[in-house]
């Protein structure tokens, strides 16, 4: 018998060559649309440009960057990045390590307080720093009524210079640090069984098993996790700029609020674009240390490797 | 490791404890404080004992605010609206536009396929305001500032990226050998892709849009630059309505309670695909 | 009819399939054969249109369907983990091809029932993949390829997910199936078993080139090369090092000091090094010849088969059909039919000529 259908032939086909970038065209046009205004920052961070001051526009070339040397604003934004950045990985990585360890064991228990503790991520980061804020209100705020409960009567949490960091970093801490904890409990399911097994029968105690087998098994995991943070956290504007604006003073003054300012207040757009270029640059570095470990893992997870 | 004594128990039960209060506090707290009136919030020392009333909720639901010093609007809803408005069609443009690409970035190693893809990758580790202060400029030339569509095409920045990389590892998870199948059988690449590819992908293009919905709801610096009062989502409006109202503190707190609900009631949901999604597809949960 | 010219295929620096000519006559079972790598699963590819070729060409029938999408060619293919469709039950599965061809709903129907119950399949229709058993699969996979009545059947190791009792009923059911329908089959297999039950000819492959195309049977009596020798038979074939020489008497080889002659046409092989390979059939167990220890005696299959060391303790296997004498173990004496003696030639590999007596068979 033959089958009474044939195989209709298509009357337009696309060249199988062509296929694929067809397909992501669309996406890359979009993309090609963000990357103007990438070349257009490096543009005018090599600029004399304020907004206030148009006749004065001109190119200065590496002139922007040139003040920076002789900057201390620049020199306290750097430092107050990094500051932030390493403080917030710090804590979060030690603490999110710490979690995940409590949490290793796959009962019902950890399971819904792991996802309970998903929350606080998914709040939006100005949100969070706005309850924050609530929480550490000097007329009623729960935090500000414990501190004075334990004899510190006159904590002022962000609005007083020494205590804006902490305050800052706390809610950072708050936000994030159930991230790296998801991410380092998924790498501790997920490794093999055996050398624990055999570590337990050669009767390693077990801090030392923590130090030589789970450490080194999760350092991938630990190395994205933190990676992927440091990068986030260098450019953190959301809480910062929710919370006190990168005040008091020029405290909190990070990258990214510091641009925002240039631009926006001072509206010396050469100078927040060049702040902005140094910063991408940072960023830059340290995105392709991030990429190359990120794709190890991602490797590692298809099982391909 | 399970012979703990009872007092390594005892700690670690403690710890967990105090872990869950940290974590779980603030949350907790504000929906508390949503619930009460100035009177009750402003108490010293506080208490957890209190009449609960919705009227922050119906003041911000209503968008009017009477008592009996003033009356005064609230714009919080239209903030509500704008975050589901951005939020929905940003996810679904970039579903538009990352599903095929994920597709020819997984199925097809064409040339500069991989740097194309690793392009748009860094675009989420990039500082926005490099890109947002330089567009704030074009968008006055070019007539997008302060609209929607303006406001949808600059997310792509968040959603795009995590699409693609989210997506192209479930597109590649398919044994290619099931879409040769279907084609040998006689159906054109774009059937298999609709009747094979993309139902068999559909759990990952779910959760990377739901994620991606989260991700958006929660951007406060591209809205912050580039819109105006009329077209801000609720993280921008929070912090405008904390200046605006003044002291009336529950209606701050029952509007946070209202912004954060849906993307923890989404998380909560997608939950299985979190550790997947927040890795860009590098862990698997 | 399926004709290949030149296919060529590489993916970077290494060539999978290195220039392939070769032809499939209409309604002829053609299998392919060698160890993994050798470019069977790419070649089978490459004729649905799955793979793009570099260079060559490929006919079906007397068209060129190189340019072809996969879905113009028409083939039929089952592939070996059956890649089926996981989201679709069986029915849905089977009946696809139909669907392609636009059939209406009752023809499909029929087409779909009627396939599956040739394939005993037809009471899990109903079910998805995932509630089928391997073999039930297996034959979906098989349903699916053959129920648009292709002229063109690839079939990418079927039976090798299957469990041995499964592949046995298959291997012997297949030929049937395949027979009834006049479709030009290309068979790719690892097991040399199943390549002799199902091919009217094999093809085998290594490298990405063909190094023997022929029938079964000149493939076990006339292997071109040493390694096909090792594939094909079981228990293996035996190797013997030796340097054929001759005298008055002809061509001989010296086993044990005994004299073994070789056909006259293995005038070639005299003074190099060469590997002689006797088939454990060629040898049996005499009154006289080489002298040998019998070792130990195994049941295999329909045979018998003794491990014997010769005076330099080299192993042998001596085969004989299950139920006849055979020695006690202890001293014995090894016969070797000299037509069936294979010579290569060591360096190479290759086979340096018929024996005479094989080369007669092989035409019979």
């Amino acid at each position: 018998m033959a089958i009474a259908g044939d195989l209709p032939r298509r009357r337009w086909r696309v060249p199988t060559g062509a296929l694929p970038y067809l397909l992501s065209l669309p996406a890359l046009l979009v993309c090609i649309g963000i990357l103007i205004p990438f070349a257009t920052a490096a543009w005018y961070s090599l600029q004399r440009y304020r907004l206030s001051q148009p006749w004065n526009r001109g190119m200065n070339w590496g002139e922007n960057y040139l003040n920076f040397l002789s900057d201390p604003g620049f020199w306290n934004t750097l430092q107050v990045s990094l500051t932030y950045a390493f403080l917030t990985v710090g804590i979060e990585l030690v603490l999110g390590l710490g979690i995940a360890l409590l949490l290793k064991k796959s009962t019902r228990l950890n399971n819904f307080i792991s996802i309970m503790l998903l929350m606080p991520l998914m709040t939006a980061p100005a949100l969070a720093a706005l309850m924050w804020k609530l929480m550490t209100n000097a007329n009623f705020g729960i935090l500000s009524y414990f501190a004075a409960s334990i004899g510190l009567e006159d904590f002022r949490w962000g609005s007083d210079p020494s205590t804006a960091l902490f305050t800052v970093i706390l809610v950072d801490v708050w936000v994030y640090t159930p991230f790296i904890m998801i991410l380092l409990l998924a790498g501790l399911r997920s490794l093999p069984t055996q050398p624990f097994e055999a570590a337990e029968l050669d009767g390693v105690p077990r801090f030392q098993q923590f130090w030589r087998i789970t450490l080194p098994m999760l350092m991938p995991y630990i190395l994205t996790a933190s990676l992927f943070r440091l990068l986030d956290s260098i450019q953190q504007f959301d809480i910062i700029y929710a919370l006190t604006q990168g005040g008091p003073g020029d405290t909190l003054m990070v990258f990214q609020v510091e641009a925002y300012l240039n631009f926006f207040q001072s509206t010396n757009i050469g100078r927040s674009a060049a702040l902005m270029m140094i910063l991408w640059a940072i960023t830059f570095f340290l995105s392709n240390l991030f990429v190359k470990n990120w794709l190890r893992l991602r490797a590692r997870a298809r099982g391909e490797i | 490791m399970d012979h703990a004594t009872p007092l390594e128990r005892w700690l670690r039960g403690i710890a967990l404890a105090l872990v869950v209060l940290f974590f779980m506090f603030p949350i907790f707290w504000i929906v508390l404080m949503s619930l009460q009136t100035n009177e009750t919030i402003l108490r010293t020392p506080p208490s957890m004992v209190f009449e609960p009333t919705l009227s922050n909720y119906s003041a911000i639901i209503a968008g009017r605010l009477d008592s009996n010093v003033a009356s005064m609007g609230i714009e919080f809803m239209s903030n509500l609206k704008n975050s589901i408005i951005l939020s929905t069609f940003s996810v679904a443009l970039a579903l538009l536009l990352g599903v095929p690409a994920a597709y020819a970035f997984a199925r097809h190693k064409f040339r500069g396929s991989e740097d194309i893809a690793f392009t748009l990758l860094s675009f989420r580790f990039a500082p926005p305001l490099l890109v947002l202060l330089p567009l704030t400029l074009y968008f006055q030339q070019i007539g997008l500032a302060d609209t929607y569509v303006g406001l949808i095409w600059v997310y792509q920045l968040i959603c795009l990226p995590l699409i693609l990389w989210i997506v192209r590892g479930y597109f590649e998870d398919i044994s290619p050998d099931v879409e040769h199948a279907y084609r040998i059988a006689g159906h054109s690449w774009f059937a298999t892709f609709r009747r094979i590819a993309l139902p068999l992908a559909g759990p990952g293009i779910a959760a990377a849009g739901l994620l991606a919905f989260i991700f958006a709801w929660n951007n406060f610096v591209f809205a912050l630059v580039l819109a105006s009062a009329d077209k801000q989502p609720v993280t921008v409006g929070a912090l405008a309505f904390v200046t605006a109202s003044g002291i009336q503190y529950g209606q701050i707190a029952a509007a946070i309670v209202l912004s954060i609900a849906p993307t923890l009631a989404l998380a909560l949901y997608a939950q299985r695909y979190l550790v997947e999604g927040l890795s860009l597809g590098a862990v698997k949960g | 009819m399926i004709r290949v010219e030149g296919l060529t295929k590489r993916y970077g620096a290494t060539t999978v399939l290195d220039g392939l000519d070769f032809t499939v006559a209409a309604g002829e079972t053609l299998v392919l054969f060698g160890p993994s790598g050798a470019g069977k699963t790419v070649l089978l590819r490459a004729l649905a249109g799955a793979v793009v070729p570099e260079a060559g060409r490929v006919f079906i029938g007397e068209q060129d369907v190189t340019d072809r999408a996969p879905e113009e060619r028409g083939v039929g293919m089952a592939f070996q983990n059956y890649a089926l469709f996981p989201h679709m039950t069986a029915f849905e599965n089977i009946a696809s091809p139909l669907r392609a061809r636009g059939l209406g709903r009752d023809a499909i129907r029929a087409g779909v029932t009627d396939i599956a119950t040739l394939l005993k399949i037809d009471h899990v229709v109903g079910h998805a993949p995932k509630a089928l058993s391997n073999g039930q699969k297996q034959r979906t996979a098989l349903a699916r390829a053959l129920v648009a009545e292709p002229e063109v059947l690839l079939l990418d190791d079927p039976l090798r997910n299957v469990d041995a009792k499964l592949r046995f009923e298959m291997r012997l059911e297949l030929p049937r199936l395949l027979a009834g329908r006049g479709a030009t089959v290309i068979y790719v297999t690892q097991d040399y078993k199943e390549a002799m039950a199902l091919g009217d000819r094999i093809a085998v492959l290594a490298a990405g080139r063909i190094v023997q195309i022929g029938t079964p049977e000149e493939i076990y009596t006339a292997p071109a090369t040493v390694e096909i020798a090792k594939l094909f038979g079981d228990p293996t074939i035996n190797l013997l090092e030796a340097v054929p020489e001759k005298d008055e008497g002809g061509v001989f080889l010296r086993i044990s000091d005994q004299r073994v002659a070789l056909g006259a046409d293995l005038g070639a092989a005299v003074g190099r090094a060469c590997l002689a390979g006797l088939r454990p059939e060629a040898l049996s167990f005499a009154a006289a010849g080489i002298p040998v220890e019998s070792e130990a005696e195994t049941p295999f299959n329909e045979k018998t088969v003794t491990l014997a060391l010769t005076r330099r303790r080299r192993e042998s296997l001596v085969s004989r059909p299950a139920g006849t004498p055979g020695p006690t173990s202890g001293p014995a004496h090894v016969a070797i039919d000299p037509a069936q003696v294979l010579v290569f030639d060591r360096e190479t590999g290759a086979r340096i000529a018929l024996g005479q007596g094989a080369a007669a068979e092989a035409a019979a």
